[in-house]
């Protein structure tokens, strides 16, 4: 059970306090309401490339990090899709020192050609070292436009191209800024060794005379309900062929999101998963085979990915896929297999909520989602289901129709 | 708009609480080794099953590896179908871990499935059967991984530089190949288990939810263990001539640069004073590398240096994937922070940055169950008491500029690096 405390500032910011005492840290956690999706579909890695300038120095503190550093303190951040999150860990007594930098940051930023420039570098450096140098590392540059026609989810976090990140201004820079910062656009966890009145006072002290901003989320479209297969074939300097196939899913806050998180529990967790013990283990065509959701907010993505062993065409491996899914679909699913799944689930949910940080992102993400207290439901939710639920929600999800499929074929040589 | 002066940072202080969780021990009737971290209402169970089988106990390259992942790949009671969907069913996960020095097998699990899934985990250290189907596809599956891997410049540089600075004829400098795997047979690893499993578990730590009611049910499946672990065999290490290899990925995009040495493990006095040296070089977000490299002239995603240490020896070394046309610089420009710490003392405000920084770590580092088990892990693999982190505490409080000058010019002389570059010229 996390307990915790709600309370909104009038400039619109949405807070929430976490008490652990078992701790000595504090940690704050500032999840704003902006990601990819909302980026021009020329423009694309910007919200990520913004996130690095985040970290440049703000308008009344030159260095984002020194000061930290020099109170005990650590911090980093992500984008997805959906949202940027940047999270600060500091010695308990020292938090303040975190209302302040987090709190200057969102006033404004110190916006610099420099920065900019260098942060451009960094980025660039990073999508080579992440996208295009290790095997198989573009595997989602393709597959994603593959599988989204029209939704922004159909370019990556990092951008479309490295040209889109190279034409970032400053002028950019700054309208993003005044959009998507702003106190209306945020979640702010305060959790660990520190009490409610404590964090009270100081989010109003640091945070409380911040002003709203108008926030304008651009209109995007969602993606249409796919009518046909889809099939795209690359080729690549990789060892092994890898089979890729994405399966449009409800969105995050569907009630069938959970059953269909336990189907591809069922498919691809684990050595005792249907896909796995099938095609790994007892008929051996795969070198590795898992399944697994994006979980985006918007209707978001299964992908079941492997590689397949030399000697197995693709199109074998493929087949062999598509019939454990329709045996999936076709016969009625034990009750003991769904038994099996849920109490993985409820592991996984254990082990995630140990530790403070944990806790305080899962906080912020369940208010983005409308209902903080999923921090606590979420494991009924998944209890609730039945094997009906799954083999319902299976039926329409593996239709071919619903099927985006990525052939990414190691190059023959000689 | 408001009366904040927000210019001037908030008083901060940095006590590091040493009163800390520490763990216990006791010996179970039939001599085992066990120890135990009790967290309240964590909820959650890790025990590790620690034995004396790592890569130095092996006479093959790839035999320590290969045993720990057949493990769970049969016994002769259960196929490796039936222990995946036993222990999958109750929820829990059973992970082997081989290391150069030991190798550790660890349950994480609810506690109220420990009673049902304990049966599994003593069969898996009592009667593994190594199934020759299961062997051939761990050994195939390895293979397809390793073929995978052989396309990674940061993979590829390592396995040069330990070769390089320990030596390839032992466990902490040998690299695994393809013909390593191949030749693995169920004799090999069936050997390894009888010699290095069987006869004795090192010890047991259990942390998170360890209750007395939780322990006495662990305690009860442990009297089917045995209490004599083989003792630990010797490394010999030859190399460290230092040197500097370059191999060519002629489809990289950027280069894999690594530069260091052979240096000693924590036993050694001098490991916790290069510690803060090494987090002033290259250790955090704020570091020397990291502005230089990174955040002033852009020439990478991250670079950082770092300290490992083995039982017996340790190395320090600066990591970095690097743009091609300019690594040229990049290695000019570590080479020159380097020279740098060398010869001149580290400013004052830099040092207590560096040490308040390490301080914060240190209380992130004994926070939650399974760090503070970490940390009580560590000391027991060592043979230190908890004294080691109270005088790590000390050290870092008290060393002085010129200190970490002296172990700069002791440590970190240009003729001792190797340096190993796997990318495109």
């Amino acid at each position: 059970m996390i307990n915790y405390t709600f309370f909104q500032l009038d400039n619109g910011l949405k807070v929430i306090h976490h008490l652990d005492e078992s701790t000595q840290l504090c940690v704050l956690n500032t999840l704003y309401d902006v990601g990819s999706k909302y980026e021009h579909s020329e423009k694309t890695g910007f919200a990520h490339l913004f996130e690095h300038l985040m970290f440049g120095g703000s308008v009344n503190i030159p260095k984002f990090d020194e000061p930290l550093q020099f109170a005990g303190g650590e911090s980093n951040a992500f984008t997805s899709n959906d949202i940027t999150n940047y999270y600060l860990t500091l010695p308990a007594p020292n938090i303040e020192t975190g209302f302040w930098l987090e709190s200057d940051r969102m006033l404004s930023l110190d916006f610099s050609q420099q920065s900019l420039g260098v942060q451009k570098n960094v980025v660039i450096e990073e999508y080579k070292e992440r996208y295009l140098n290790p095997p198989y590392g573009d595997v989602w540059l393709k597959l994603l436009p593959l599988a989204y026609q029209k939704h922004p989810y159909r370019w990556p976090t990092i951008g479309k191209d490295i040209s889109h990140i190279q034409d970032a201004t400053l002028e950019d820079v700054r309208a993003f800024f005044k959009n998507y910062y702003c106190p209306n656009n945020a979640i702010l966890v305060i959790a660990g060794n520190i009490s409610l009145e404590k964090a009270t006072q100081l989010t109003q002290k640091w945070f409380g005379p911040i002003p709203a901003q108008v926030n304008q989320k651009p209109k995007y479209e969602q993606e249409p309900k796919q009518l046909e297969p889809r099939l795209a074939k690359v080729e690549a300097n990789v060892p092994q062929d890898l089979l890729v196939k994405a399966y449009h899913t409800v969105p995050r806050k569907h009630p069938d999101y959970y059953v269909t998180d336990l189907i591809s529990d069922m498919l691809g967790s684990g050595k005792s998963a249907r896909l796995y013990n099938a095609l790994v283990k007892e008929n051996r065509l795969f070198s590795e085979l898992d399944c697994y959701l994006t979980g985006d907010i918007d209707a978001g993505l299964l992908v079941i990915e492997g590689k397949l062993l030399p000697s197995v065409s693709i199109q074998t491996g493929e087949m062999e896929i598509e019939k454990v899914l329709l045996d999936f679909c076709q016969k009625s699913i034990p009750d003991a297999e769904l038994q099996k799944v849920k109490n993985k689930t409820e592991t996984n949910i254990r082990f995630n909520d140990i530790g403070v940080l944990n806790k305080a992102m899962k906080l912020a993400y369940c208010c983005l989602l409308g209902n903080i207290n999923l921090v606590n439901e979420e494991v009924n939710q998944y209890n609730n289901i039945s094997t009906n639920d799954i083999s319902r929600v299976a039926h329409n999800l593996f239709s071919p129709n619903n099927c985006s499929t990525l052939q990414y074929l190691a190059k023959q040589h000689g | 708009m408001d009366n904040l002066n927000r210019t001037i940072a908030p008083k901060s202080s940095i006590i590091a609480n040493m009163n800390f969780l520490h763990g216990s021990s006791y010996t179970t009737q039939n001599n085992i080794p066990f120890h135990y971290l009790h967290v309240a209402e964590s909820n959650v169970l890790k025990i590790d099953f620690v034995f004396n089988a790592g890569m130095r106990n092996q006479l093959f390259n790839g035999q320590a590896t290969a045993t720990g992942s057949m493990l769970t790949e049969g016994t002769s009671k259960y196929s490796s179908k039936e222990l995946a969907d036993k222990l999958d069913a109750f929820g829990a996960y059973l992970q082997s871990k081989t290391n150069v020095d030991d190798a550790q097998l660890t349950l994480y699990c609810l506690p109220k499935f420990l009673p049902q899934v304990m049966e599994y985990v003593i069969a898996v250290l009592t009667d593994c059967s190594f199934p020759e189907k299961e062997l051939d596809t761990y050994k195939t599956n390895a293979i397809q991984r390793f073929s995978v891997n052989q396309q990674r410049n940061s993979f590829l540089n390592r396995r040069a530089f330990y070769s390089s600075i320990f030596g390839k004829n032992n466990a902490y400098g040998s690299a695994v190949n393809q013909e390593d795997y191949a030749n693995i047979s169920r004799e090999t690893v069936s050997t390894f288990y009888q010699n290095n499993i069987l006869p004795g578990i090192k010890y047991v730590m259990i942390s998170g939810e360890a209750t007395g009611v939780v322990i006495s049910q662990l305690e009860s499946f442990l009297v089917n263990l045995s209490s004599s672990p083989s003792p630990s065999k010797e490394v010999v290490l030859t190399g460290n001539i230092p040197e500097k290899i370059i191999l060519e990925n002629p489809h990289s995009v950027q280069s894999a640069v690594r530069i260091g040495r052979k240096l000693f493990g924590r036993k050694h006095p001098d490991f916790k004073k290069m510690q803060v040296l090494n987090m002033a070089l290259g250790g955090f977000f704020g570091s020397r590398l990291m502005k230089n490299i990174r955040e002033e002239k852009g020439l990478t995603y991250g670079i950082y240096s770092a300290m490992e240490s083995y039982l017996d020896a340790g190395s320090f070394y600066i990591e970095t994937e690097i743009n091609n046309e300019l690594r040229d610089t990049g290695v000019t420009e570590i080479l020159k922070e380097i020279a740098d710490l060398r010869e001149n003392p580290i400013g004052a405000d830099e040092l207590n940055l560096v040490k308040n920084y390490l301080l914060g770590s240190f209380l992130r580092s004994i926070d939650g169950p399974f760090s503070l088990a970490d940390r009580y892990k560590m000391i027991l693999d060592y043979g230190f008491t908890y004294d080691y982190y109270t005088e790590f505490v000390e050290t870092i409080r008290a060393i002085s500029a010129f200190e970490i000058q002296l172990l700069a010019n002791q440590y970190l002389q240009e003729k001792d690096l190797t340096t190993i570059i796997v990318g495109r010229k």
